[in-house]
Formats: C-alpha cells, structure tokens, sequence
C-alpha cells in the first residue's frame, strides 16, 4: 500500500522510494531528517494528528489538509505527496484544498501554497499511484545517478559506496 | 555522518541511573551526567549498577553498552531492540550464505592480505628486508590461493596461514619484551597476547555498533559459522579492520614506549593482563585511531575509519541486494 511518503520519495527520486519502501531505510544518518521530525512534533502540539489508512495528516480543517514541511527544497515532491492526501480522502468523500507549508523558503518567494484538484487531475494521479505501484514490484531498485542534491542525502553513503 | 565522539567509556564503578531524561553516573557520592544526545554507545569496564528503567531509556534512545569484566574480558552487549530491519535483506542474507559464502569470505581472506601487506610494506621501506618473501607471498599467492579454494575449511587454512606468518614478523618489530611465540587466546599468557585480546575484542564491539546501525542481521556470516557466536558478521567485517586498527594501535603503543611491559602490565598474573592504565592508554590511541579521519576515494568525502565500517556493511547490503562487487576497506586505497 502506498503511503504519503513514498510518493513524495518516487518524485524526488526513484532509487530513494524503492529502498525507503523495502525497509532499507537511512534517515538514521541524517540530522536534516532528525530536524524535520522534531519541527513536526512542535508544529503538532496541541493539534490531533489524523491518520486514515496509509496517510497521516497534519492537519485537517473544514476547508483545509495542511501538510507542513522543513523547508521547500523539492515543492514537486511536496506537492505530491499532499496530492496524495487529497486523493485518498476524495475517495473517502471527504472534498478538501490542499495546503502546503513550508517553514524555510530557499527557493520559492512564498512559503504557502494552495491545491485545488479536479477530477481529472484526480484521475491522472491514480494511474501515477498504479506506475508507482508496479515500479516497487521490480526486484532490484535503479541504480544511483548522481546529482548534485545526492550530497546532501541521507541515502548518499549507501548509494555511492 | 559519523561525529567524532559518541562513544563513553565508564572505568569507574557506580551506578547508573535515569533523571530528566538524561543518563547519570552516580560515583563517590557525584553526580555526572550524559547527554544522551551525544551518546550512541557505552562501555562498562567496571562494576555498573542499572536498573530495567534504565535499559528502557536506553532501549529508547538506541544506546548500546558494552560490558566488560574486571580483567577487560569482553562480557557481553546490551542490544536495544532492533529499529532497523528489512525482512527482504534478511532473506536474501540468508540466501547468500548458501550461494554466495565463498564470494564473500574469500573478499575477507583478501582483504585481510592486503592490508596486512600495506602495514608491513611501511617497515620494508623502512630496511626491514626479512619481510620480503611474506610480502611477495601476500600479494601474488594469497589472491591465488583464495581463488582456487571451495570450500569454507581450505580457505581458512589460508586465512589461518597469513595470520601465523604475521605474527611471525613481530620478532623484527616490536621490543623483546613483547616477543610471541604463539598466539594463545582464552586467557592470553603474556603482553603481547593481553594486547591482542583486548584490541581485537575492542574493535568486535565497535563493528556489532556498527552493524546495529545498518539492516545486516547480526547473526548470519559468511567467512565464520553462523553458528559461532551471536553476532558473527561483527566477527566477519571486523577482520579486514585488525591490521588498520587493532595491530597499528599495538605498535604505536608499544614502539613508542606508550605502554611498556613493567608499567601496563598486572605482575600478579606474570603480565598477561592489561591492567587499568594500560587499558585506558590502549583505548585512547585506539580511539585516535577510529576518528581518525581519510580522503575517501569511491565517496570523495572525508571519512573516518569508524565510518569505514559502517561503509563495509553498506557494501555488503549492496552486494546482497543490488549484485554489486564486495571488495572490503582497503587501507592502501583509502576505500
């Protein structure tokens, strides 16, 4: 079953999502990764965190799925992953905008930013989620590309040794 | 990235307890506290006083402690419930040590050859001419021999030949003091030996943390039985690591008149046993050693020889999983 994460992960890049998923996860080694945890545990205080089948919300108002995010280092990403959220609760008939925040803005002017889907922008997600799905059935993830943002990754170690 | 010190040794006996959220020795009526932030991993050398809530936190925070008895005998590990685990990789662990065992053990044997070859090449250079032939054997035989063995019994044959004939070279290396005649285990029975002991049981710790650390279950190994020990892959990976580690730490130590035989030694039991100065010497240079940090040649970042072990293991999981080449670290090219 896919969750918010590893959607997030197959944008951002393949190789991550597919060892992510199989459990051969490396966040361990990274202090971003500890910071983000961190920033999310103060955002949600005082708030419930709602977690439905595969996803986990950080919050849910009558208009509103916000997800909260360290900085906006890959907003395709982001967006993904909360376009993920939305989907699954359209599914639930639960209708919501998405809203993205990002609490460092290197790269984008602002650091809100509002989805608002229409079906067939959902209907197009679903068949990326069915890739997504078949890609994690392959034996072996692809092999590591470098890039210049591998540097900074919690992955970097294990990918190019 | 790995800091530079997350580990705490304990040479004091006292008592170890829970208090904010903090770790805090109680000794001689003081209280020292450990920031648990820092602390990934704890070693008892003496009588230590914990409690289940303790372990707990511990277990929380995924702190592993060592013990060790009074003699610096290696008693045992406090493992903290296993985070990392990928059910895929365990199958397929388990699945290459049916098919894939000789692959990797003879990586090991090699490995092992060459870095005791980079070791001793130093004194070579330096005139000591009598390694020549040893030299000349690690490098061209040994990969040779590996090669052409089949099964796991003739291939540690050869392991057990390289490491006779190492031992063999310290006549030419280290003071008389420390001479060996041979290698002699449970219980060592003389300096030379004590110090064996003591590094390579050090370093075996270091590795299980090590190997916590990845998703490399602990117990299925290669070039040992699985059936050995409990954590035999941390005897595994640690093999290529002794002459970088453990044998470079005991003739700087010794060379360098950092521990001599008089000083560091227990005269009670004929100085077999490092006693308390002589271990804390011991693992200062050894923990010089770990930190030390080197110009990585696969990964172009700097690196230290603790990581190297952590990288072995990634190594390993990527032979595993993704059929790449395992190739252990090898000290004369830096990865």
């Amino acid at each position: 079953m896919l969750t918010g994460t590893i959607v997030n992960y197959y944008t951002h890049c393949q190789r991550q999502c597919w060892l992510f998923s199989h459990n051969l996860n490396m966040e361990d080694n990274s202090e971003d990764v500890r910071i983000g945890k961190v920033l999310h545990e103060l955002k949600k205080q005082g708030t419930e965190e709602i977690a439905l089948e595969g996803i986990k919300l950080d919050k849910l108002t009558a208009e509103y799925v916000t997800e909260i995010k360290k900085s906006d280092a890959d907003l395709a990403a982001a967006k993904a992953q909360l376009e993920f959220y939305l989907v699954t609760l359209y599914d639930k008939g639960i209708i919501r905008k998405g809203c993205l925040e990002c609490l460092e803005k290197n790269k984008q002017s602002k650091s809100v930013h509002t989805l608002v889907m229409s079906e067939e922008d959902i209907e197009e997600r679903k068949a990326y989620y069915r890739q997504i799905e078949d890609f994690l059935e392959q034996e072996q993830p692809p092999s590591p590309v470098f890039k210049p943002i591998c540097k900074k990754c919690a992955y970097y170690d294990y990918c190019f040794i | 990235m790995s800091k530079s010190n997350e580990t705490r040794y304990i040479f004091s006996s006292g008592e170890l307890f829970q208090k904010d959220f903090s770790i805090v020795l109680r000794k001689d009526e003081k209280n020292i506290y450990l920031p648990i932030k820092d602390t990934r991993e704890l070693y008892c050398f003496n009588d230590i006083t914990l409690s289940t809530k303790m372990l707990q936190l511990l277990s929380k925070a995924g702190i592993i402690v060592h013990f060790f008895g009074y003699h610096g005998n290696y008693i045992g590990t406090f493992y903290p419930k296993e985070q990392l685990i990928s059910g895929r990789l365990t199958v397929a662990q388990a699945l290459a040590y049916k098919d894939k065992r000789m692959m990797i053990a003879g990586a090991i044997v090699k490995g092992i050859a060459r870095n005791i070859y980079f070791v001793l090449y130093h004194y070579y250079r330096h005139g000591k001419n009598e390694f020549k032939d040893y030299l000349d054997w690690l490098r061209k035989d040994v990969p040779n021999l590996v090669d052409k063995t089949n099964d796991i019994n003739q291939l540690l044959r050869v392991e057990g030949a390289i490491w006779a004939k190492f031992y063999q070279s310290f006549r030419t290396i280290l003071p008389e003091s420390f001479a060996m005649n041979k290698r002699v285990k449970r219980p060592p029975d003389n300096p030379i030996n004590a110090l064996i002991s003591f590094g390579n049981s050090l370093l075996y710790t270091k590795v299980i943390t090590e190997i916590y650390h990845t998703h490399l279950d602990q117990a299925i190994s290669f070039l040992h039985e699985p059936a050995e020990r409990r954590f035999s892959l941390s005897l595994d990976l640690s093999e290529v690591f002794k002459p970088v580690l453990v044998f470079k730490t005991i003739f700087d130590c010794v060379n360098n008149r950092k521990i001599t035989v008089e000083k560091h030694f227990d005269k009670k039991l004929n100085y077999a046993l490092l006693n308390e100065s002589g271990r804390k010497v011991f693992i200062e240079a050894f923990e010089e050693r770990l930190n030390q940090a080197f110009e990585h040649q696969t990964l172009k970042r700097r690196c230290s020889y603790k990581h190297a072990i952590r990288l072995d293991g990634y190594k390993l999981i990527k032979f595993i999983m993704e059929e790449k080449s395992f190739t252990p670290f090898s000290l004369e090219d830096k990865k």
